[in-house]
């Protein structure tokens, strides 16, 4: 029996089944290309991307996006950007090789930071690029120490000293017990020069060298003896004495050191006042610190993501794949040098409003070019530009080489600029219409960023729920009368170590009226301070410091008082012997 | 239960067609490959015209992949595994290029690691799966299969209208 290979007459069903796949395909072509829009989006953005109706049009390469919207990862509710109308003139060959290459975008009626009712952040999902390079940025954003302006009592309190925290009185002891110790070492030196015996020698020699006769040359030689003893015994306290000079200048460095570390005892304790920050470049930091951070990190935020999907070099790379039922995987891309990119936009023509809700918002126009997933391959960076009347933005992402290289600067004059909540205060300030200015440049791992506010119709309102202070009053009856408003902060140095420093036109008034009010009463704390330092200090100081003279004056006399027996009793010597040898003529 | 209520039919409607042992096992080697690998892959539309135009058992691969789904998501660490040792191996990093740079092949996922790694594992398990199959198949028809046949509720199973929509596909001899 022989087997046919074949099932010929399966063959009608089956192109009956491939046609039946692609009247679905033309059915639905649109509905599954808005969900892969809205899934690579997502995933791509790290917030909801939610696209109302798209429409591929294969037959003259025109893809179609209305009502797009584009969550903010970083704030709930709010849309990062929504658009009327994007029309896409796509190159359909490269389809085939799922490479989607745009050759001109239109996007109209762009419109940022409208409200939304749901929270579109994706932040719970941090398995993919956009949910690690959100928890690396916010690790950076969380490196900067913000000091918080402490004005809520507006009291200076004094805090509890603890005699265990202070570093005088440990100092202390030890000099005592050095003193002891140094005392008992000289008693020892003293005691092993033996000077007795050498000087009761010499005064025995002495006692015989009376009743001996001018020719008794083993006297004389006895006596010379005996004054070499009193000399090497004088040598002998010499070196002692040598030793117990270096000693007492130990012993005198150590009450020095006694002193210092009362001094650092003073600034511990001045430490411990829970003052107000009195020093505007502080004041800055605490006011504005979080807003601005909050600027860089978004910019930090775009730039890293800008950078994991568009990497340098022509290497394979891994993504994160598809989501589906199975596992996801991984998805590698091999670019290939000449050969087209896994995406690319050529040119997009933007035209959008930064003030939508103003009556009469104005349009502006915007050009970007360049955004590709593979700089390498594209070989130009990806380029942005806006200009209006009073408008100025521009961007560069240079990832062409191996060094990436990202620029960004935006200055927009006369829009509404949102309203400050200032930490540690109970009022917000509204700076109306102004002036913001972002620059933002990241080279390897180094940055540098600028950000800035300028305001001349600043309004003020305090917060009618928060706990009212003498110190609060004053600064609100300092701050209400400002009507302009200048910041400007700053990030350098590198990815790891960054700097911030922020200063404003508030951060001088607040701290001079802070300076004014509460100087005295900071003077009178440390002063109580200070008396409660000395109070637990001074009962250990002072008797260190005592036996430490007491023990330098001891040793001093006793060696003068040795010094001076050898001494006499060498001179008496030397008297004989001189009385003994002079000639005396007939 | 009702996905098992369906797997025994399937698997009794498969042993009792009317195609030989190795047709059975043909199909159900092929339907493997359809449970191992991610199921909407264009790798995947080949296998299953395979199904429909080659003389195999439609109920084997039906079989098979049913058998085979739950395996694959068992195994789908492994076929991540072996992906991504493939797709990562230098030498063969200019053979993947010029794929992934070629038109319509992009299409099958193949850098995927998962769908890489269960295609070739399920190429490499196809024949060691249909001599497995065909041999017990055999066994089957050999020892207890005629009295399955006559029991009382292969009959009624046989007697639905399911079985004449599938009887438009059994293996013809």
């Amino acid at each position: 029996m022989t087997v046919r290979i074949f099932r010929w007459r399966a063959i009608g069903p089956l192109l009956l089944f491939a046609l039946l796949g692609g009247v679905l395909w033309l059915v639905f072509a649109d509905r599954i290309a808005r969900r892969a829009a809205e899934r690579i989006g997502t995933a791509i953005v790290g917030a909801k991307v939610e696209i109302q109706d798209l429409h591929i049009d294969l037959k003259n390469g025109d893809v179609t996006v209305r009502g797009l919207t584009v969550a903010s990862p970083h704030e709930a509710l709010k849309n990062l950007f929504q658009a009327d109308e994007l029309v896409a003139d796509i190159d359909v060959v490269p389809l085939l090789e799922k490479k989607v290459v745009i050759d001109r975008l239109a996007a109209n009626g762009l419109r940022f930071g409208t409200p939304r009712t749901t929270d579109g952040r994706m932040a719970g999902r941090p398995d993919g690029i956009s949910g690690r390079v959100l928890a690396e940025t916010q690790r950076w954003s969380e490196q900067f120490q913000v000091p918080a302006l402490q004005l809520a009592t507006g009291k200076i309190d004094v805090g509890t000293l603890d005699p265990r925290n202070l570093s005088a009185i440990p100092a202390a002891q030890a000099l005592t017990a050095r003193a002891d110790s140094s005392r008992r070492a000289w008693q020892t030196g003293l005691d092993n020069l033996r000077l007795g015996a050498a000087v009761d020698s010499a005064k025995a020699t002495l006692a015989r060298l009376r009743t001996a006769r001018a020719t008794d040359l083993a006297a004389l030689n006895e006596a010379r003896r005996a004054i070499d003893q009193l000399k090497q015994a004088r040598n002998r306290v010499t070196v002692l004495e040598r030793g117990v000079t270096s000693g007492a200048a130990v012993l005198r460095a150590g009450v020095a050191g006694v002193d210092s570390a009362k001094q650092r005892d003073y600034a511990f304790a001045r430490g411990l006042l829970k003052l107000p920050s009195l020093d505007a470049p502080e004041i800055g930091l605490a006011l504005f610190a979080p807003t601005a951070v909050a600027q860089f990190q978004r910019a930090l935020y775009w730039t890293q993501l800008a950078r994991a999907h568009m990497p340098p070099g022509l290497l394979p790379r891994a993504d994160v794949g598809p989501p589906r039922t199975r596992r996801s995987g991984s998805t590698v891309r091999f670019p290939r040098a000449h050969a087209l990119p896994g995406f690319l936009l050529r040119t997009a023509e933007l035209s959008f409003q930064l003030d939508p809700t103003a009556p009469q918002p104005k349009r502006y126009a915007g050009r970007l070019t360049g955004l590709t997933s593979d700089p390498a391959l594209y070989g130009r960076p990806t380029l942005f530009e806006a200009s209006a009347p009073a408008i100025s933005a521009g961007a560069m992402l240079d990832h062409v080489h191996a060094t990436a290289r990202d620029t960004a600067g935006a200055t927009v004059q006369g829009v509404r600029l949102p309203v400050f909540q200032l930490p540690s205060l109970p009022m917000r300030l509204d700076p109306g219409q102004g002036t913001a200015q972002l620059g933002f440049a990241l080279r390897g791992d180094t940055i540098r960023a600028r950000w800035g506010v300028r305001s001349t119709h600043v309004q003020w309102a305090r917060d009618s729920g928060a706990a009212r202070s003498t110190v609060t009053d004053l600064v609100w009856t300092t701050l209400s009368r400002i009507t302009d408003l200048q910041v400007d902060a700053g990030v350098s140095g590198t990815l790891a170590s960054p700097r911030l420093s922020v200063r404003s036109n508030l951060d001088e008034a607040i701290a001079a009226r802070l300076r004014a009010m509460v100087g005295d009463e900071v003077a009178a704390a440390e002063r109580r301070l200070r008396a409660e330092v000395d109070r637990q200090v001074d009962p250990v100081i002072a008797p260190a410091r005592a036996r430490v003279t007491a023990v330098q004056t001891e040793v001093t006399a006793r060696l003068a008082e040795q010094r001076g027996k050898l001494d006499q009793a060498q001179k008496d010597l030397e008297a004989r012997i001189r009385e003994m040898t002079r000639i005396r003529l007939p | 239960m009702l996905t098992i209520v369906k797997l025994v039919q399937s698997l009794v409607k498969a042993l009792h067609s009317e195609g030989t042992p190795g047709q059975l096992a043909a199909g159900i080697a092929l339907g493997a490959i359809l449970g191992l690998t991610p199921l909407v892959s264009l790798h995947n539309a080949v296998v299953f015209a395979l199904i429909v135009m080659l003389n195999v058992s439609f109920p084997g691969a039906m079989l098979g992949w049913a058998v085979f789904v739950p395996v694959g998501f068992l195994l789908d660490p492994l076929f991540d595994w072996i992906g991504h040792r493939l797709l990562f191996t230098p030498f063969l990093t200019p053979f993947f290029t010029s794929l992934y740079n070629m038109p319509v092949v992009p299409l099958t996922n193949f850098n995927n690691t998962v769908t890489l790694g269960s295609l070739v594992f399920s190429l490499v398990f196809f024949v060691p799966l249909y001599f497995a199959a065909r041999w017990g198949v055999t066994r089957y028809r050999a020892t207890i299969g005629e009295r399955v046949r006559q029991s009382k509720w292969y009959r009624a199973l046989t007697a639905s209208k399911v079985y004449n929509v599938y009887r438009l596909f059994r293996p013809e001899s």
